[in-house]
């Protein structure tokens, strides 16, 4: 059916109502930001105790990004998982199912909250992370291209991690469900994110074919990775939530 | 083509199966129920009764067979068929960390309601909620969270209402307070009620339909019901005594 003006404006509502009471919801509770916020500083003082018997020869910025994308992963694993349990509590899932509502809208309300939450998250954890790991060091690009980078990987996890906690919701083991499917399926992008974070962090120390040419490839990748996968969840959700 | 719906009935279902698995949890089950109509679903636990309600309802996608709610497909006109249907079940359907107002509101929005705020206030004062309305639903006694999910389901004004087990767990005094609701509003609305409690389904009811095993054992209009016939086919079906 062709979508008319009127149901562009409904579907814009229904958006917006579900991302306001996500927000208003862990804006009242915290128990996303509180329980990823902790989780991630948890994980970087583990870091911080493994690398502190390295000595001064071992330059930790070699593996920065990846420790750093790692402590992301997980931690945004955590969120992913309440976002949708929340939704399970009291019916709540079925009372949006129940509405007049286009499935996708639901899907991108939700991944919207998850990206905004686990972007917080960030912003709290990059500083913290640099100080603990790379203070003293001069990052060989500029920070915006770290920044990008954080934000078209954190648009996959949010996205994909939004349906595939959709799929592990209603099964009996959600936790240990949602983080089996997630790591092998988000391997591209972190894969990608990885390579492209590592070029900001070392430059040419790290790629001798020229950083910043890995940058864009990898940054490439990682955003092509997220149309991809975004689309296959727009198409999907509709099975995936009805399932 | 589409096929041709009668005008007189709320619900249309035909040869409806629903199997999960290899367990069939509605078997060929077709009826219709004219509009206005008041049917009770009786049948032991795992008879198929909510599994009928969440088909009608759009929830769940019959396996084999067609159902129409008020004309509309429940598989090709969901969209179009949610707003005319409103749910009240066992299950609050509400968020605890919202407020009373908030609820209302979030629902409103998904409903796409024109002037939501005043909906909203005119269902909590029908409710007689309207001096808890900015308190979280978590510190509602279960009476309350039962009135504002009346309300909620309400909020579009559906023609067709479902209600699962909603006196499960209600004290007297609420039961009234959900009596008088669904009596105030009978006229307009046709309703279909699975539940536990003989006596209530059935002074309630204009249609009894008793179900076992996914199959219909009994469908009658209410003229027609010999009270001690029907409780006896209920408790052969069930195999318990009736209280």
């Amino acid at each position: 059916m062709a979508e008319t003006p009127k149901s562009r404006m409904s579907s814009w509502r229904q958006f917006k109502a579900i991302l306001r009471k996500d927000i208003v919801m862990e804006l009242r509770t915290k128990e996303m930001l509180t329980s990823m916020g902790l989780y991630a500083l948890l994980v970087l003082v583990v870091y911080y105790l493994a690398l502190a018997q390295v000595g001064s020869k071992f330059d930790v910025g070699y593996i920065a990004a990846g420790l750093l994308w790692l402590a992301i992963i997980f931690t945004s694993l955590l969120g992913l998982n309440r976002s949708l349990v929340h939704e399970k509590d009291q019916g709540c899932l079925d009372a949006l199912l129940l509405s007049p509502i286009d499935r996708p809208i639901i899907f991108f309300g939700k991944s919207v909250g998850n990206l905004l939450f686990l972007l917080i998250v960030e912003v709290i954890i990059v500083p913290m992370f640099y100080f603990f790991f790379l203070s003293g060091q001069t990052l060989a690009g500029p920070f915006w291209m770290l920044a990008l980078v954080l934000l078209v990987g954190s648009i996959g996890i949010a996205g994909m991690g939004t349906m595939l906690a959709t799929m592990s919701v209603n099964t009996k083991g959600k936790d240990f469900i949602l983080a089996v499917m997630f790591i092998p399926i988000m391997f591209p992008l972190l894969y990608a994110c990885v390579g492209a974070a590592t070029g900001v962090v070392m430059g040419d120390a790290a790629f001798v074919d020229g950083w910043v040419q890995v940058y864009w490839r990898s940054l490439g990748i990682a955003a092509g990775y997220d149309a991809i996968m975004l689309l296959a969840a727009f198409g999907l959700y509709e099975f995936i939530i009805g399932a | 083509m589409t096929e041709q719906t009668n005008q007189e009935f709320a619900l249309e279902v035909r040869e409806v199966s629903r199997t999960f698995g290899a367990r069939k949890a509605l078997d060929k089950v077709d009826f219709d129920l004219p509009r206005g109509a008041f049917l009770s679903i009786f049948g032991p636990n795992g008879a198929g009764k909510s599994t009928l309600l969440k088909v009608l309802s759009t929830l769940t996608i019959p396996s084999k067979g067609k159902a129409r709610v008020m004309g509309l497909d429940v598989v090709e006109d969901s969209v179009p068929l949610r707003e005319k249907i409103g749910f009240i079940s066992h299950n609050p359907l509400l968020y605890p960390d919202l407020s009373a107002e908030e609820n209302l509101e979030f629902f409103a929005e998904l409903y796409c309601l024109e002037n939501p705020k005043e909906r909203v206030r005119e269902l909590l004062v029908a409710v007689e909620l309207d001096h808890r309305r900015l308190d979280l639903v978590r510190t509602f006694s279960r009476g309350m969270i039962q009135r504002l999910s009346i309300a909620r389901s309400l909020l579009h004004e559906p023609e067709v209402i479902f209600l699962d087990e909603p006196y499960s767990g209600l004290d007297p005094h609420a039961m009234d307070i959900l009596d008088g609701l669904i009596e105030s509003i009978r006229d307009q609305h046709t309703f279909v009620m699975v539940s536990h409690d003989l006596a209530k389904g059935l002074q309630l009811c204009s249609h009894a339909l008793i179900l076992s095993k996914g199959k219909i054992v009994l469908f009658q209009d209410k003229e027609f019901i010999d009270e001690d016939e029907f409780a006896a086919t209920y408790r052969s079906t069930v195999g318990l005594g009736v209280s």
